[in-house]
């Protein structure tokens, strides 16, 4: 019985790669299909380094202190928007908001939300507030008084 | 006439350049994969184009539809949570907070704790949100 056996030219035993080439390939289809590519973004919350046209948020005391050019929105439970007493789906939004604006370009929006409203129907509000021109986008937090 | 066989090669097919692309690969995608605490729960970020590159690092606080919370991708308790993160932004104020709430979050349950965070000394405080798809 003659065993064949892989050899090289001065008759040493060569190290398999096969296996390691399996071993990778079962490494790289891992990583392949356990790992998600996610395209996410942000939007900044804080007022410490935001830039003029971003979100902050402020208490009503806060907001009160404004511009007298503020322009208010209020978001509802079902993700109305109410602007200067008109009931507005966001698509409607844009509009009625860029004419409350104006051709003004430091005019603070200041957003009312229900805390019943989902976050994305506030995302929605901010960014076509941002759309319409708005100098900066301001969430309303209302506390309860001590 | 005699014709000598050309001799074979002691090692086999030449596999040497495929562990080349294999390697190139592994490593292509463990670096250009970021890999981030996710929730143990579904969580589908609000969709808006007017985001901000979002970079990789901070503490993450994921928040589901029905207003479960984990930090760092793991599901705590309300109390666990506000404990930790008093304690992480007491030793680094400037430490980014990014808060994963899923798209049909109540505000109820995101804007408290973005009030909170704020009251706590928390300086970066940033919500991630999807570009709009094309």
């Amino acid at each position: 019985m003659r065993l064949d056996r892989q050899r090289g030219a001065q008759g040493t035993r060569l190290i398999t790669l096969v296996p390691l080439v399996d071993a990778m390939l079962i490494l790289l289809i891992f990583f392949m299909v356990t790992s998600t590519f996610l395209d996410l973004d942000m939007m900044p919350l804080t007022e410490a380094e935001t830039p003029a046209d971003s979100i902050e948020t402020v208490t009503a005391e806060g907001a009160a202190a404004g511009s007298s050019g503020t322009v208010l929105l209020r978001l509802t439970a079902d993700g109305l928007v109410v602007l200067r007493g008109e009931r507005l789906s966001p698509p409607e939004l844009l509009g009625p908001l860029r004419s409350a604006i104006g051709a003004r370009t430091d005019v603070p929006v200041v957003v009312l939300p229900s805390r019943q409203a989902q976050v994305q129907a506030l995302v929605t509000v901010m960014a076509t507030a941002t759309a319409a021109g708005a100098g900066a986008v301001r969430v309303l937090r209302v506390e309860t008084a001590p | 006439m005699k014709l000598r066989r050309a001799p074979s090669d002691p090692t086999g097919e030449s596999i040497l350049p495929m562990i080349d692309v294999v390697f190139f690969l592994l490593v292509f995608f463990m670096i250009i994969g970021r890999m981030d605490a996710t929730a143990p729960f579904e969580v589908d970020p609000p969709i808006t184009d007017v985001g901000a590159d979002l970079p990789g690092g901070g503490i993450t606080l994921a928040i589901s539809a029905d207003g479960a919370v984990a930090l760092d991708g793991q599901e705590v308790s309300p109390g666990i949570m506000l404990d930790s993160l008093a304690e992480r932004i007491a030793a680094d104020p400037a430490v980014r907070i990014r808060i994963n709430a899923d798209a049909r979050a109540p505000l109820g349950r995101v804007l408290p704790l973005v009030g909170w965070l704020e009251d706590t000394g928390a300086e970066d405080v940033v919500l991630v949100v999807s570009p709009g798809r094309s």
